[in-house]
């Protein structure tokens, strides 16, 4: 069961501010999503298990350099850039 | 009360690949900011990763040479967490399927420090903070690592040091890595926490992040151990969280609260397809890895009867092990080629990098030969090492500074006509060593070993000189 610490403890994760009224809702709302996802857990349990859709495994590239992408595509769809690097606002924990 | 320190260590290093873990972007330290990049390494949706051969190939060996077990069958896994550095906003990581699990690290007191495991990752980009921005730059983003575990097994700050540097030799021995600590090739998280001594149960842990030099890990242990016994000391409690330490001033500070596996939602990274692992690949695997460190050092101790500290100091860098064995190759007493090398050699080198890279003037092939020459006695030791001097400074070949004249010694007259000149030629020196001064016959001794072409038998012209003399 999903509790109010769980709550508050992703809440503090994800760096959200959650008011104290606002953690019943919450709280069973994360329990509506668990379930769901029991759900989909227990279907599963019934199908064969498989690792992948192609059932590949051992997909491994060689180990030689290929060309890398010029700076200005790699920085193209960029919001903010500086000094050919991305620019992001400070966040430190 | 008496206390005792329970720590571990997770210790990231870089493989040496040529190419990232899932691209065929170059893995080149430095490079100007984000040239060594490609969609799929900064995370662009659509993108599919392909692993590395070589990254698996490099992390059975790690754990081959720390005693692990290889899984037969491994996979990926994402770690989700969000930062600048990770441009998907999750790490592809191994979680409960590591390529390696068990193994251990055997330190000189016989203790054997146990490794959980060994899982192979991709690193994070660089952020650079100025002011209120923060610039990415993800070349070294997607370089493969493996994070080596070992459990809460060491007690001491001396073992924490011990077992990085062994960690590193190995993995220097098996080539899969450079782990320049101070290039960032290989990091250490400390985790740490205190316990009465004499007691068996774990207190709680704080974890100190990226370690970057032995000298600090080892200070930031202190101050960490000190911090924690005056928490509970003063009836408090450790608080279990992660803690950046600080250089300048000696301490470590909160970074944040610690997280559990499960808060970083790890599942399996439905791009890449499972590892499977044969017992022919393990065995093909084994048969390349050279002769371990601590294998050479008991061998070089116990059966060629090299000095314990000489035999550390011969193995603590894989290019003069190596130049050692084949200098000793067919001659008499290893113990010439250590003396050599730990003496005249290292002398030329001035620091650990140097004698990391060991680029001296002359091949192994060179000393092994001057070595003979002195097994065989056609040369005396005072010759072989003027000669090495000469090798080390010209680089030519033993057989191009001494001719066949110069083998063999000089003959009693020969000596006696030196000795003689060199009273005629010193008279000051003479003085001073009849008025007491011991150390004044070295400049006899020396014009004698100088117009010998270091020839002479030095113990035999002292002799004679002091007889002259007396």
């Amino acid at each position: 069961m999903v509790s109010h610490d769980d709550v508050i403890q992703i809440a503090r994760l994800a760096k959200l501010s959650i008011k104290e009224d606002e953690l019943d809702a919450l709280t069973g709302e994360m329990q509506n999503i668990i379930d769901f996802a029991d759900t989909i857990n227990s279907a599963a349990e019934s199908g064969e298990a498989f690792d992948n859709i192609n059932n590949l495994s051992n997909v491994f590239h060689d180990d030689v350099v290929i060309p890398s992408y010029p700076t200005e595509k790699i920085l193209e769809n960029a919001k903010d850039v500086a000094d050919d690097c991305f620019l992001v606002k400070k966040r430190c924990d | 009360m008496k206390y005792e320190m329970v720590a571990g260590l997770e210790t990231h290093i870089e493989l040496g690949t040529n190419t990232k873990i899932f691209c065929n972007c170059t893995t080149a330290f430095g490079g100007d900011p984000n040239t060594h990049c490609c969609p799929i390494c900064i995370g662009l949706p659509g993108t599919l990763p392909k692993l590395n051969k070589q990254v698996v190939e490099y992390a059975i060996m790690a754990g081959l040479a720390t005693n692990c077990e290889i899984a037969r069958v491994s996979k990926m896994d994402r770690k989700n967490y969000c930062y600048p550095d990770l441009s998907k906003a999750y790490q592809i990581s191994q979680y409960d399927m590591p390529l390696c699990e068990g193994g251990y690290v055997e330190l000189s007191n016989g203790r054997k420090i146990r490794l959980t495991r060994i899982h192979i990752e991709e690193d994070a980009g660089k952020l650079i903070h100025d002011r209120g921005d923060t610039y990415v730059d993800y070349n070294r983003g997607g370089v493969p690592l493996i994070e080596i575990v070992s459990e809460p097994d060491i007690r001491s700050i001396d073992e924490a040091k011990e077992y990085v540097e062994k960690l590193q030799l190995i993995m220097k021995y098996i080539g899969i890595s450079d782990c320049k600590m101070q290039e960032g090739s290989m990091r250490c998280d400390v985790n740490i926490s205190v316990r009465p001594q004499g007691s068996q149960t774990l207190g709680t842990r704080t974890e100190i992040k990226n370690m970057n030099s032995i000298t600090y890990m080892a200070k930031a242990m202190e101050y960490e151990f000190n911090r924690q016994v005056d928490v509970i000391e003063n009836g408090g409690k450790v608080d279990q969280e992660t803690l950046r330490y600080d250089e300048v001033t000696d301490t470590t500070s909160s970074m944040r609260g610690k997280e559990d596996a499960h808060d970083y939602r790890y599942f399996r990274d439905p791009d890449l397809v499972t590892i499977n692992v044969t017992d022919q690949q393990i065995e093909a695997l084994k048969k390349t890895l050279p002769e371990l460190p601590n294998a050479r050092y008991s061998r070089y101790v116990n059966d060629w009867g090299i000095p314990e500290n000489d035999a550390s100091l011969l193995t603590k860098y894989k290019k003069v092990s190596d130049f050692f064995e084949a200098a000793c190759d067919g001659t008499e007493n290893p113990r010439t080629a250590a003396n050599f090398i730990i003496g005249q050699i290292f002398r030329t080198l001035e620091n650990d990098s140097a004698k990391e890279e060991f680029n001296v003037a002359i091949t192994a092939q060179n000393l092994n030969q001057l070595i003979k020459l002195l097994d065989s006695k056609k040369i005396r030791m005072n010759l072989a090492k003027s000669t090495l001097d000469k090798m080390l400074e010209t680089g030519k070949p033993v057989n191009q500074l001494i001719s066949e004249s110069d083998m063999g010694g000089l003959d009693d007259a020969t000596m006696l006509k030196l000795c003689n000149d060199a009273i005629t030629a010193n008279p000051n020196a003479v003085n001073d060593y009849k008025n007491g001064k011991e150390k004044a016959i070295k400049a006899l001794l020396g014009f004698v070993m100088k117009n010998s072409r270091g020839k002479a038998d030095a113990v035999a012209v002292e002799r004679t000189i002091k007889e002259i003399i007396k």
